[in-house]
């Protein structure tokens, strides 16, 4: 067969759609990445709660039922990022008047309307964690309808908890299912964006704990850490693999991101998810952890979780802009 | 009762010369924004010097029997209207986008003023009873509204013995815009 | 670099019309420009829509429109059902009404040149100033130089006020350039051999046909309606296209077979199809015997035509040329060739249009289902002539076959251009021509002409370029603010007479045309030239053909009886020849001097690293009349033009597809502006193509200025078809200069 050409001229103008899809810009993947950080940090303080309630694993806590101070601080931090995030996400609408739309239905097939009932879901449980983990503080304060809503529920913390690891995977879940839902975006109709989304907003979770957790407390977070590393690695391979032996589509799609060289903030997708993502984000970080475990001394113990959360960041911005620079489905 | 309609348009590449009349009445009818489009052309040459061959299309929402964006959308606002179209309900619309990322098509787009416009098939003329603005200007009457309900009707008349497509059926949408190819002989 | 417009001349300098005079400043400026920006809401609307029935004027082909108004504005133009031309469609321009009245640059009031101290400006006149000025001027010049010393250059169907203004005056020199570079040869050509125009539309029974061939003509990039709808209907029904064209056009998709064909060497191939019908005893034999003259001499000239010969010459495999041959013989007599529409390209173009009509005589297809056809006007009263001074000549042009029939125009717009640069012309009067981007000889001999010329009025709507040489600029309103006369001009299967009528009340200080040669007739004193107003004399006339302007004005046209196409079994023809046959020899062209049959000359080859410009246009886009045209320029397809480059000569001058690059053709002459390589193969190695109308360098078309290139600035040699006096400029070469 000769060589063939094809030429193709159209009269197709619309912003933030030709010549590629450009409609969602910072908001969106910083939701994510809060999201992804608000579900990894529920999934861990909730799962160290029932650990020391029910098996006396972790940190020494605070007596008076108040866990370790990691565990408070996160439990608080998970809302009120999760809160920010929502914010960024409302500034992301087009109709912003029209927002009270998503709470006069139910669409059983979209996930961007579960999602939006899952949220409010999310905030009363995650709230009252946060509430009867920092409730020796609370009670200081003597407001009475707190105080009378912890002493009425304080005896139930470990089933609160149980219910918010779940819900703190299914947030974390989530926020790449929102994604991978759209089989006309190749790169992110992978059903293990979602997988991807949780572990990189556990070790994101882990890592951000681990910057305020006091230093008795770091190993347990620094072992969180490095594991969700590892499996995030693990996910990260399986994602890429799954894209380059899959159909035109995704390995178009997939070498867009990992070969790519469209430019985001002045740097290559290529460079950007190898360098930045990959080798910044994951592995150096968890040579770092694995350094220090072994008892190396690291002199700025910071910097692993500091590029882990910066590679969490990376992660959701290369897959929003790389999954709207490359063409539809085919 | 009268039969429920199910409105879909078949659209001869044959003759279609890629002038655009479709995309300017379109433009003028719904008063598209500028540097915007409901309806766009696409002038698509194949091959090489001299061997070449060209399709000339008019493409827009296509009205898919199975729409992701319906699918996607969080409000409903999104919907199957009764005449088998996909319409918006603007005052539903949150602006969310997702449904612009559902879309294979490509076909939507968010209006200056916050919502997410698309080609409605001109609903407010097939409800009086016209055709659509750009099938109503069309020179070569290459494009045709017609009802995909109507059994044995103008639609199957018109696809008879021809090589007729779909734009990414493989999509599952079961989308309603048929494409008779440009590729078919004279008179097929 | 090379400007080749006017700033370097000094007697009448170009300026810039203070943007003080614009409709964009207008007091209505904030009601204009929001039509088309979204803001408005059709579906939200809720006054009472009026729709007006009119016709068009972004083309010569001027079909029916429908103007549909709300709250006083017009928000969409559609095709007329009523008007034979439209059927009810309509093509992109049409559309783009909206984006010519309500266009911010519009010019909003009448302007008059003045000198203060060192500088020229424009200041802002009210008519009766303007009026008075221009009545005066063209008195004093009439009375100095005698009335030849006056020529009127129109363009658009608003002229005839004019005209018989300037009839009443003594005046009757008028061009029209359209008619120079593109229907006058095929009007000519046709008239020679058949005896009558090919008419517009053309006379191509093409939806009945079965094969039709097409030489460089461009329908579905030319977007007259009424032939894209049939040749869409014949596609339909079956019919096949052949295209000869150096570049794969919108039709060449449409076509069974595409031969890209060398430019220039049109005529050679249409003598190898004759050739082969001749050589082959394919042509209708019966038919020539009958109905024609100069058989013996046509075979004479073509006998040597061999396809092989002409295959060195076309670049056409001679197999081809006898397919080709062959299967026009076999589907005739419903098969045509298409007389085409802007055929002047060359010297030849005349003679390359004979050849077409002589090629449809051969296969007998005349007055047949699918061939060639004579469609019929209305036969309308004349409008009672106001009595004038005789004139010196009825026809002004010095070249032999200039028009045969009572002419809008008589002479030649390059004609014009020379006799004012040889001082015999002192005062234009220019209605709608654009002249420094018109094809007049191009730009530069245009500049030098209107610097010569003592008194220059411009009647326009917008701020064209040829505004800034003008004395006096008099802003007409738009074609749908206002009433033209009636048009019976058209000729097809059913006659009619179509109305142009206002949609809205002219918009700013414009005014129409029939008003402003009233107002120009009443100074210069010649009264009673129109009645006391145009309604009056639209209704007068419209009531001899038993209706009324009242009737009228409902459907916007008035129609004849469909007419019988084709001939009877045993019809003897009649053809308003000299011979009363159809002239395969043309004995006019002969006694005149000329080639009786159509000979093949070579056209000039480019110099080396040079290629051939080719000229056509975009669909939406009626060159100069559309250029400011914001609601047809929105399209991405429509924002500039390109230079089309064969993928090997892009590579061989280091050419990416979409880099910005400047002309410089075989003279010397650089654009002005760069313009968009489009590397493609659909076009020659040696050849380029580019749309013309674009490149416009007067900052006040806001919207068309340095846009693409200029197409005009790039003709430096014209060649003039010494028949009928057309001019030709595809002898043109240009190479390409890379950004520094």
């Amino acid at each position: 067969m000769t060589s063939t050409t094809t030429e193709i001229i159209s009269t197709k103008v619309n912003p933030g759609v030709i010549p590629h899809l450009h409609i969602w810009e910072w908001h969106i993947p910083l939701y994510l990445f809060l999201g992804g950080i608000a579900g990894g940090l529920l999934v861990i303080t909730s799962i160290m709660i029932v650990l020391k309630r029910r098996f006396g694993i972790g940190p020494q806590d605070e007596g008076d039922g108040c866990p370790c101070l990691a565990v408070r601080i996160g439990s608080i931090l998970s809302p009120a990022l999760l809160g920010i995030g929502m914010i960024f996400l409302f500034l992301d609408l087009a109709n912003k008047f029209y927002v009270w739309a998503f709470y006069t239905t139910i669409q059983p097939t979209s996930p961007m309307s579960a999602g939006s009932w899952i949220l409010l879901a999310f905030f009363p449980l995650a709230i009252l964690q946060a509430m009867l983990v920092n409730k020796k503080f609370l009670r200081g304060l003597n407001i009475p309808i707190v105080s009378k809503l912890i002493d009425w529920t304080e005896d139930h913390l470990t089933i609160v908890a149980l219910l918010n690891a779940h819900i703190g995977v299914g947030i974390g879940i989530y926020t790449g299912i929102l994604l991978s839902f759209f089989s006309a975006r190749p790169l992110w109709a992978s059903s293990i964006l979602g997988m991807l989304f949780l572990v990189s907003g556990i070790s994101s979770a882990a890592a951000l704990m681990l910057l305020f957790a006091p230093d008795r407390e770091k190993p347990v977070y620094s072992m969180i850490d490095a594991n969700a590393i590892w499996i995030e690695l693990v996910v990260v391979g399986l994602f890429v693999l799954g894209g380059i032996t899959g159909p035109a589509n995704s390995s178009g799609a997939m070498m867009h991101l990992i070969a790519g060289d469209t430019q985001m903030a002045g740097m290559s997708y290529m460079l950007w998810f190898w360098g930045i993502f990959v080798a910044l984000g994951l592995v150096i970080p968890l040579l770092l952890e694995f350094l220090e475990a072994a008892g190396v001394h690291i002199r700025f113990p910071q910097v692993a979780p500091v590029l882990v959360l910066i590679g969490g960041l990376v992660l959701r911005f290369l897959i929003v802009f790389a999954g709207q620079t490359y063409h539809t489905f085919m | 009762m009268a039969k429920q309609k199910n409105y879909g348009m078949v659209i001869d590449t044959r003759v279609c010369v890629g002038c655009s009349a479709c995309v300017y009445a379109c433009k003028s009818e719904n008063s598209v924004p500028d540097g915007y489009c409901r309806d766009w052309v696409i002038q698509e040459t194949n091959g090489t010097f001299p061997k070449l061959r060209m399709e000339n299309r008019s493409e827009r929402c296509q009205h898919c029997a199975n729409a992701p964006c319906v699918t996607y959308c969080p409000t409903g606002a999104s919907h199957y209207a009764e005449d088998g179209t996909v319409q918006i309900n603007r005052s539903r619309c949150t602006g969310c986008k997702a449904c612009i990322a559902a879309c294979p098509y490509d076909a939507r787009y968010v209006h200056p003023k916050g919502f997410v416009d698309k080609c409605s098939l001109c609903k407010h003329r097939t409800e009086q009873g016209l055709e659509t603005a750009c099938v109503s200007v069309c020179p070569t009457k290459s494009l045709n509204l017609v009802d995909l309900n109507e059994h044995e009707g103008t639609a199957q008349q018109m696809m008879n013995g021809k090589e007729v497509y779909r734009q990414k059926e493989h999509a599952g949408t079961n989308p309603s815009l048929y494409w008779i190819s440009a590729s078919n002989k004279p008179g097929a | 670099m090379n400007m080749s417009h006017g700033q370097d001349f000094s007697r009448r300098d170009f300026i810039k019309i203070s943007s003080l005079f614009l409709a964009g400043s207008a007091a209505m400026s904030t009601q204009i420009g929001r039509t088309f920006n979204g803001s408005g809401d059709a579906l939200a609307a809720t006054g009472e829509e009026r729709v007006v029935h009119s016709i068009c004027e972004h083309c010569f082909w001027r079909c029916g429109i429908a103007a549909h108004v709300r709250d006083g504005k017009i928000y969409k133009i559609t095709g007329s059902e009523h008007h034979p031309l439209s059927n009810g469609r309509l093509c992109p321009r049409g559309t783009g009404g909206i984006g010519q009245i309500y266009d911010p640059d519009r010019l909003a009031h009448p302007l008059i040149r003045e000198r203060k101290g060192g500088t020229t400006t424009y200041r802002k006149a009210s008519w009766d100033e303007a009026i008075t000025l221009t009545a005066e001027k063209l008195y004093q010049i009439k009375e100095k130089y005698g009335p030849e010393a006056i020529a009127m250059m129109h363009h658009g169907y608003g002229y005839t006020f004019f005209k018989q203004m300037f009839h009443a005056f003594g005046v009757n020199k008028f061009a029209k350039p359209s008619y120079d570079f593109c229907c006058g040869p095929r009007h000519q050509g046709y008239i020679l051999t058949y005896g009558h125009s090919a008419g517009t539309p053309e006379g191509i029974d093409i939806q009945n046909s079965r094969y039709v061939i097409f030489f460089g003509t461009h329908y579905g990039e030319n977007m007259h309606n009424t032939a894209v709808q049939e040749i869409a209907e014949g596609i339909r029904r079956g019919l096949k296209i052949v295209v000869f064209d150096p570049r794969f056009s919108t039709l060449a998709g449409k076509a069974e077979k595409w031969l890209p064909i060398k430019a220039g060497t049109d005529i050679a191939m249409m003598q190898a199809l004759m050739h082969v019908l001749i050589s082959e005893n394919l042509y209708d034999k019966e038919f020539v015997e009958e109905n024609t003259v100069g058989f013996n001499e046509l075979w004479d000239e073509v006998r040597e035509m061999t396809p092989e010969k002409a295959a060195t010459i076309t670049d056409i495999p001679a197999d081809d040329i006898r397919d080709i041959a062959r299967n026009f013989a076999r589907y005739a007599p419903a098969a045509a060739v298409h007389p085409g529409r802007r055929t002047q390209w060359y010297a030849d173009g005349t003679q390359r249009v004979r050849a077409i009509a002589i090629l449809n005589a051969l296969v007998g297809n005349y007055k047949m289902p699918g061939g060639v056809v004579k469609y019929q006007k209305y036969n309308i009263a004349k409008p009672d002539a106001h009595p004038h001074p005789h004139f010196e000549k009825e026809i002004w042009s010095k070249y032999p076959l200039f028009t045969d029939i009572k002419p809008e125009n008589t002479i030649a717009s390059h004609e014009i251009i020379q006799q004012t640069l040889q001082d015999e012309i002192k005062a234009w009067f220019v209605y709608g021509v654009n002249v420094p981007e018109t094809v007049t000889m191009g730009r530069k001999t245009a500049i030098e002409a209107m610097n010569k010329v003592e008194f220059l009025v411009a009647v326009d709507t917008l701020p064209m370029e040829v505004t800034g040489y003008a004395d006096v600029v008099l802003p007409e309103c738009t074609y749908l603010e206002r009433y033209d006369d009636l048009d019976a001009g058209r000729p097809y299967r059913t006659p009619f007479v179509a109305l142009r009528q206002p949609v809205v009340e002219p918009m700013f200080d414009s005014k129409p045309g029939n008003e402003i040669a009233r107002m120009m007739a009443e100074k210069l004193d010649l009264h009673g030239v129109f009645p006391d107003s145009v309604e009056t004399y639209l209704d007068n006339r419209l009531k001899k053909e038993g209706s009324s302007l009242e009737e009228v004005k409902k459907t916007g046209v008035l129609l004849g009886k469909p007419t019988d196409l084709y001939r009877k079994p045993g019809e003897k023809l009649k053809f308003k020849t000299p011979s009363g046959k159809i002239e395969l020899a043309s004995s006019k062209m002969k006694d005149a001097g000329f080639d009786a049959v159509p000979k093949y000359v070579a056209q000039d080859e480019a110099p080396n690293g040079y290629y051939r410009i080719l000229t056509g246009r975009k669909p939406m886009l009626t060159f100069g009349r559309t250029a400011n045209n914001r609601f047809l320029g929105d399209l991405p397809t429509a924002k500039e033009n390109e230079i089309w480059v064969n993928p090997d000569i892009a590579s061989q001058h280091r050419l990416e597809h979409g880099e910005y690059v400047h002309l410089k053709n075989q003279a010397g002459v650089v654009s002005e502006f760069p313009i968009k390589v489009k590397v493609t193969e659909r076009i020659r190695k040696d050849a380029v193509y580019m749309v013309h109308g674009f490149g416009h360098y007067f900052k006040k078309l806001n919207h068309a200025y340095a846009r693409g290139a200029s197409h005009n600035e790039l003709i430096s040699k014209s060649e003039i078809d010494t028949t009928v006096g057309a001019v030709g400029f595809q002898n043109n070469f240009v190479t390409f200069i890379k950004e520094a």
